[in-house]
């Protein structure tokens, strides 16, 4: 057995003053380990236009290894720039999750683009970085990861890993727009693609993982450790019928011995709201890395991190 | 080559339509039966903020196209559900005869809201002579990928040996109007390969060459093999004017190969052009070229990109 126990929020977006692109949120939160610093990616969005949209931006922020408390350094612009006119990511770069490949980093992002009949589209797209993960170049204006037939529109969510000589990039895929109190809400669920350069995927094309509310519970955020000869996963999901009521959000729990087939079991996800605080709500979207011998948690608090993120000490074994 | 035009053949606002389609008989594509020809058709209803959706119809006609045999009760394939790439309307629709079953390469358009529209290309199957189709799944068999960052469209699909091709276009640029009028599309014919007719591989590049400028939109393209050689006619027209002005609007464009890959372009040989006046002396588009036993012929749109119909030429000399 296992749980989390919380050591506190890490970083308020509503803390930093000056950027425009960096207004509120900060979501999605994922790690890469330097020598003196822990590189934490996330997701904001900028303050709105005169049409009342805002644009999501990915950056990130550097923790001391040592004192994951001390934030040493903010970027100082957004790590992936908007795409053209037209193309799938125009609107947002967000999530975002990179992995080191050789001596580059690669970072694999949704592309937001707006739509008439529903508020908007999602595919996945790629860029590299050729300075430490400061900034990333796309590798083409079109995504490496799009529609098929069964999996119909919003491929997001994208979180790369490498197991053995393979990578695995888990991803949500759209099934159905609902239509909640007259407004289109979405239902997506948990997939899978394994390719053997990063770049050619190949989908498993199945969902990963039973729901447990009703068929049309929406799932996020699939982040997947290995630990003791187990591949662990977190996410998180809610009722699509509720999506405005966000407390609704919580973290759920999976585990698979071949990545494919995963069994579902919340009860030990170890982790659920605050009875007071950022996290009082909600907890959402996690991230589970391990840092010198410890294995840590970060997640999103109310309002789907509108107020930032917090970190979690893995307490028992991941087994 | 030389075409001989046998007219206008089909005017959709003479006949009535269903699915509140008022107007419009764009992209016509044949498949051959043994007593009759199927033409399926892009159709339009005007939808509740005036906007186009298009529908696929189809009309059967005598093996002569001067008497129509029948029309379909009904639109032969829906239109996607809510968020899907097909939700506002399907045109070009591509049919192949193939083992008893037909196979139809959709163009679905899906509406955004910085530029008019995103095209994807969808696939169905039809088991009853081509009445009705159902789709592979609610999404598309191709879409935009790393090098073709959109309106991935206008499939047309054949089979030579054991592989199947695709001629098909994508979008190289959405302009940008410093005068804030709306964002044009410029978009070229490219090709891929299948060996299952479903998944494809394709690699980004632009075959036929530009007559105009680096902004000529190219688009549907239709091949036919006679004897070693392959034939393609696809249509092209400038980026902007074009529905003003006749002069930068769609013309007939035709380029020839040996290998499907390497394409000469040659619009002087394309032998077809507009007429002197009449339904098809402003504009040409939407080719559609197919065999009824030994005789090879062209069903196109002409003036306002179908609204009035479709005519038929045959070739006469090759």
């Amino acid at each position: 057995m296992f749980y989390w126990n919380k050591l506190g929020r890490i970083f308020n977006p509503k803390e930093v003053k000056g950027k425009y692109w960096l207004n509120e949120y900060a979501q999605a939160p994922a790690t890469l380990i330097f020598d003196d610093f822990v590189r934490v990616y996330f997701s904001c969005r900028s303050q709105k236009n005169d049409r009342n949209q805002f644009v999501s931006y990915s950056a990130y922020i550097d923790l001391d290894r040592n004192n994951l408390f001390n934030i040493v350094n903010y970027a100082e612009q957004p790590i992936l720039k908007l795409g053209e006119k037209g193309c799938f990511d125009e609107f947002g770069t967000y999530p975002f999750s990179p992995i080191r490949n050789n001596k580059e980093i690669w970072g694999y992002y949704a592309g937001w683009t707006r739509c008439e009949s529903v508020p908007f589209n999602t595919a996945i797209g790629l860029g590299i970085s050729n300075d430490n993960g400061k900034t990333f170049c796309k590798i083409g204006d079109g995504p490496i990861l799009s529609y098929s037939p069964n999996e119909p529109f919003i491929i997001s969510g994208p979180k790369i890993r490498k197991f053995g000589d393979k990578f695995y990039l888990f991803y949500i895929s759209g099934e159905k727009w609902l239509i909640v109190e007259g407004k289109p809400e979405m239902s997506t669920k948990i997939r899978l693609a394994i390719s053997d350069d990063g770049l050619n995927w190949k989908k498993i094309d199945e969902k990963l993982i039973d729901e447990k509310i009703d068929k049309n519970e929406s799932q996020a955020s699939p982040d997947v450790f290995f630990s003791q000869g187990i591949y662990h996963m977190f996410f998180c999901y809610w009722s699509p019928e509720n999506f405005r009521n966000t407390k609704n959000r919580r973290i759920g729990y999976a585990s698979s011995t071949d990545l494919i087939s995963w069994n579902r079991d919340d009860k030990k996800a170890g982790i659920s709201i605050s009875e007071k605080g950022f996290d009082s709500e909600m907890v959402a979207y996690p991230h589970v890395f391990e840092l010198d011998g410890k294995i840590y948690m970060l997640y999103l608090g109310n309002e789907v991190g509108r107020y930032g993120f917090g970190l979690a000490e893995l307490k028992g074994e991941l087994e | 080559m030389e075409w001989k035009k046998l007219g206008q053949i089909f005017n959709p606002t003479e006949h009535k339509l269903p699915n509140n389609c008022v107007a419009f008989a764009k992209s016509p594509q044949a498949i051959v039966f043994e007593e009759f020809i199927r033409i399926y058709y892009c159709s339009a209803e005007y939808d509740k903020s005036n906007k186009i959706l298009c529908h696929i119809l189809f009309v059967d006609f005598d093996k002569n196209f001067s008497k129509i045999l029948r029309h379909c009760e009904d639109e032969v394939i829906n239109l996607g559900e809510l968020g899907s790439f097909d939700e506002h309307g399907i045109f070009p629709f591509n049919v192949l005869k193939e083992n008893g079953i037909i196979k139809a390469y959709t163009t679905g358009w899906s509406r955004r809201t910085s530029v008019s529209v995103e095209t994807s290309v969808g696939y169905a199957e039809s088991i009853d002579n081509g009445i009705s189709f159902s789709k592979l799944g609610k999404g598309p068999i191709m879409t935009a990928c790393i090098n073709e960052p959109f309106l991935v469209c206008d499939s047309f699909v054949f089979k030579d040996g054991q592989i199947y091709y695709m001629y098909y276009i994508f979008g190289t640029k959405w302009s940008e109007p410093e005068d804030g009028s709306v964002s044009e599309r410029v978009y070229k014919i490219a090709m891929a390969t299948s060996s299952d007719g479903i998944s494809w591989e394709r690699n980004g590049k632009c075959i036929i060459s530009d007559k105009i400028d680096e902004n000529e939109c190219q688009a549907l393209p239709t091949v036919i093999k006679i004897g070693n050689r392959f034939h393609m006619y696809f249509c092209y027209r400038n980026m902007v004017g074009f529905r003003e002005d006749s002069n930068k609007g769609y013309r007939i464009g035709y380029a020839y190969s040996d290998d499907l890959s390497n394409w000469i372009r040659d619009d002087e040989k394309s032998g077809i052009n507009l007429s002197k006046n009449g339904w098809d002396s402003q504009m040409m588009c939407y080719p559609n070229i197919f065999k009824v036993d030994q005789s090879i012929y062209m069903l196109y749109n002409g003036n306002d990109f179908g609204k009035r119909g479709f005519g038929i030429a045959k070739l006469i000399f090759k």
